[in-house]
């Protein structure tokens, strides 16, 4: 594992009971990157990142985080990490200072307090209220301070804008942003293909336990999948498009209008499209949600076991 | 593991002040109303001879050694106290660390950078200081009025018979908190241990009435509960068998927190057979 490498697991395998959880994760995050997590409810994403701080125990498989086994020498790991749950749970008998200042002192009084006030400001949450009157989105936001006010090398967050209203969604990736600017590395699942494809420089799409595809969020966007809109003056056999490899129909309307997925070179499809009577042809880059969607679109099996 | 011990003793702050005050009124009942016992000690003679002994062996004697204060005192306060400070055992044992792994808080505590050794025997000593503590305020209560009684037990003497309490509640406690290690539910293992306790506690009782039963008694930590006899002499060998054994349960507790999953929606847990599962099933498949 090089120095540059903060966070790798190799055939990490998790299973309870008969449910196999991972089926061999192969994943790689470098010194200062915001790595996106992507996958749908139940495809790994948590498995894996508990795995990773030794929450829960894998079944095979090599995991190493800031050069450490996680297994062999926890603390040392979560030390240097700040971690937000997926499914965050706090003392609902204790005011969010009072649950902040408890986490700090479980990190030895590792947080600079200044910082916490900034960071409560920042997100608008009263730190003197109790966890019980807070709503859901508040707090997240305290979950989102107790991984960030110790400013780890290492930030571990599972779906953190969850909960959250739009504007503080934006603000928590302001923070995600601010705290690589500083030196720290990223490593966040998510779900909202959105938020990933603001911030993430890589993305790993997980499915049914396995890594499907890991890449730069860029390059996936860009790679070769267009959507293409095409009205014709008079109406066609569509199927000749259809039949095109990597020609996806999407909907039709009339038998004038049709929408089309090409993935890979578009040579073929536009000359096929040439030979046809075309009024209108739009194309236009898919988002990441698209992207991400067509994983698990076009065959493939959506039931995941977790 | 000092500042999960202090987090763990101001979690404990409550129970401490409920249970120990409960014990300590026992002691500033039981203690002026001896006097009225012996007053009334032809009637109250009486009136115990007329109990069935199945009963009075629950209370640990006979009529007759009821009147000596060790006696007096074994009968109406100590006969009892391993079961109440028992209770509070096996609830703080069985939820030492299954409670907040119930909440889900314990995914995030475990995640910081405290170990599991040390945040297990962090919060296992914050439960022994406070079975302590509950057993001096008992104490307390039990020796206050000492001096107005014509009880003829020093303060001293009156400490002798909380420490094979305080033996019980850490063997309850540590078998709760083994249980919680192994059982999916915070309350199924409480129901577990407090099924043993009160098992142990009625066989070891009867066990002095049917020699039957004292096989098996000699099995259950009731058994070697010395009570108010300790006042005469601690019987040491009890004492440190049974803190030996609390100890081995919590080692063995210890062993399966470092090998476990902290579990969060039910991971890891298992389910109790359904026969309307296997039903519904059958069913499916057809």
């Amino acid at each position: 594992m090089s120095d540059n490498m903060v966070l790798m697991t190799q055939g990490l395998s998790k299973s309870y009971g008969k449910v196999r959880a991972l089926r061999g994760v192969d994943l790689e995050v470098y010194r200062g990157e915001i790595f996106g997590f992507l996958g749908p409810n139940g495809a790994g994403k948590t498995t894996t990142i508990r795995c990773l701080l030794d929450l829960i125990r894998p079944d095979g498989g090599d995991v190493r985080v800031l050069g450490i086994d996680p297994q062999a020498d926890p603390v040392a790991v979560q030390g240097r990490t700040g971690y937000l749950p997926g499914e965050l749970a706090l003392n609902d008998n204790l005011t969010a200072e009072r649950q902040l200042r408890f986490f700090a002192d479980m990190r030895g009084g590792k947080a600079d307090w200044t910082f916490v006030r900034q960071l409560a400001e920042r997100l608008d949450l009263d730190l003197k209220r109790p966890i019980k009157n807070l709503s859901k989105g508040n707090k997240q936001k305290v979950g989102v301070i107790q991984a960030l006010m110790h400013q780890p090398e290492l930030l571990m967050l599972d779906e953190p804008n969850s909960g959250l209203d739009p504007l503080m969604q934006q603000e928590v990736l302001g923070l995600l942003r601010e705290a690589k600017s500083d030196g720290a590395t990223v490593f966040f699942s998510s779900h909202i293909m959105s938020e990933v494809e603001a911030v993430a420089e890589r993305v790993a799409i997980i499915r049914r336990g396995k890594i499907a595809e890991v890449a730069e969020t860029a390059s996936l966007v860009d790679r070769g999948l267009r959507r293409a809109t095409v009205r014709f003056k008079e109406p066609v056999d569509s199927g000749l498009l259809a039949r095109l490899p990597g020609v996806q129909v999407l909907s039709r309307d009339d038998g004038l209008s049709v929408v089309l997925q090409v993935e890979g070179e578009m040579d073929e499809f536009i000359k096929v499209l040439g030979s046809l009577p075309v009024s209108y042809l739009d194309t236009a880059r898919p988002s990441l949600e698209e992207v991400f969607l067509a994983y698990y679109e076009a065959g493939h099996d959506h039931k995941e076991e977790i | 593991m000092l500042t999960t011990l202090r987090y763990a003793l101001a979690q404990f702050r409550g129970q401490i002040l409920g249970w120990g005050l409960g014990v300590a009124a026992l002691g500033l009942i039981l203690v002026p109303f001896y006097d009225v016992f012996m007053e009334q000690q032809a009637d109250f003679m009486q009136m115990l001879e007329s109990y069935p002994p199945e009963f009075l062996a629950f209370f640990g004697g006979d009529a007759a050694s009821m009147a000596t204060p060790s006696g007096y005192l074994g009968m109406y306060g100590f006969s009892m106290l391993p079961v109440i400070v028992g209770i509070f055992a096996v609830i703080a044992g069985s939820g030492l660390l299954a409670s907040d792994e119930e909440s889900g808080r314990l995914d995030l505590i475990v995640a910081h950078p405290v170990s599991r050794a040390a945040l297990f025997w962090g919060r296992l000593a914050g439960f022994m200081v406070s079975a302590v503590a509950i057993l001096i305020l008992g104490w307390l209560g039990f020796s206050v009025l000492l001096g107005g009684s014509s009880l003829d037990v020093s303060w001293g003497e009156m400490a002798l018979p909380f420490l094979p309490v305080l033996a019980q509640a850490l063997c309850y406690g540590a078998l709760a908190l083994l249980f919680s290690m192994f059982l999916p539910a915070r309350r199924l293992a409480a129901t577990a241990a407090g099924l043993v306790m009160v098992a142990s506690y009625f066989l070891s009782s009867m066990a002095t009435l049917n020699e039957n039963l004292a096989t098996v008694a000699r099995f259950l930590p009731y058994h070697y509960f010395q009570g108010s006899d300790a006042m005469n002499g601690l019987n040491f060998a009890w004492f440190l068998g049974l803190v030996a054994a609390s100890t081995v349960l919590a080692l063995l507790a210890w062993w399966r927190f470092q090998r476990r999953d902290i579990r969060v929606g039910g991971e890891g847990g298992w389910r109790l057979p359904s026969l309307t599962r296997g039903l519904r099933r059958r069913a499916e498949a057809q």
